[in-house]
């Protein structure tokens, strides 16, 4: 890709993480901006439309050939929660990043317009949002935590 | 690294987003966040001032154009990104850095 998305991540010493947060779904995206994304999460809510909106993203993803896509499962407030999320996505073959429990942390600090970090920084939330960071820095950094497959 | 996040409106991928980001941040990396949603709220989970957000613009469409090559479109820089960067990114908490980008998503749709 040519375009700043692109151009961002190139020519910079260290390791550069662009990230972007994307309008709702990715079907009304150009491909040209999307393509050459390392990395996909696919945030979900454990409800049936929610995931239909992963379980379309997903095989799009797929075919603009993004070489790591995952589900991010939101909002899990129960065991039962996370197993609707995990049996959708395993029907249709996605695989599960991460899971991030309800946290009410969340709540107050979009109340009071604050980052989650500063609110409570040892909220659960944040250490679910940890173990993704885990998850990419091991695929897709190669800083010896696991490296590319 | 290039990592998009995305997920229906209210799924809480902004939360998420932020997060990450700063996390990331604290474990060395450098960060650029970029906010691509229509209604732009990334700034406020990262955590910014007012002050940082209110020196935010929002990066204009025209620093992409589309070329067409054949029956391929590439979206190509009419600008040096360090050019665009050096305008528009903000630095926020964590040394994050931010820029938003509304639209230009839509710049080759189709």
């Amino acid at each position: 890709m040519r375009g700043l998305l692109g151009e961002l991540a190139t020519g910079s010493n260290g390791e550069t993480v662009t990230l972007t947060d994307m309008e709702a779904s990715i079907e009304h995206m150009s491909r040209a901006t999307i393509r050459h994304v390392d990395a996909m999460l696919m945030v979900t809510e454990p409800y049936f439309r929610s995931l239909e909106t992963v379980g379309r993203m997903a095989p799009l993803a797929k075919e603009l050939g993004i070489e790591h896509v995952w589900a991010v499962a939101n909002k899990v407030r129960s065991e039962r929660d996370e197993e609707i999320i995990r049996s959708y996505c395993g029907e249709h073959g996605i695989e599960v990043g991460g899971v991030v429990p309800w946290d009410e942390a969340i709540q107050e600090a979009d109340r009071e317009g604050r980052a989650l970090m500063d609110y409570e920084p040892a909220a659960p939330a944040v250490g679910s949002i940890e173990l993704i960071a885990d998850l990419l820095e091991g695929q897709t950094m190669g800083n010896g935590r696991g490296g590319r497959a | 690294m290039k990592l998009a996040i995305a997920g229906k409106g209210g799924s809480g991928k902004t939360t998420i987003s932020a997060t990450l980001a700063r996390l990331l941040a604290r474990r060395g990396s450098h960060v650029m966040a970029v906010d691509g949603d229509p209604n732009p709220n990334l700034s406020v989970a990262l955590g910014m001032s007012r002050e940082q957000r209110e020196s935010l613009m929002r990066v204009p469409k025209d620093i992409m154009e589309i070329k067409e090559e054949g029956d391929t479109r590439r979206l190509v820089m009419t600008r040096p990104v360090e050019d665009v960067t050096s305008e528009y990114a903000v630095e926020g908490p964590d040394g994050v850095s931010l820029m938003v980008m509304t639209g230009v998503d839509h710049a080759g749709a189709g």
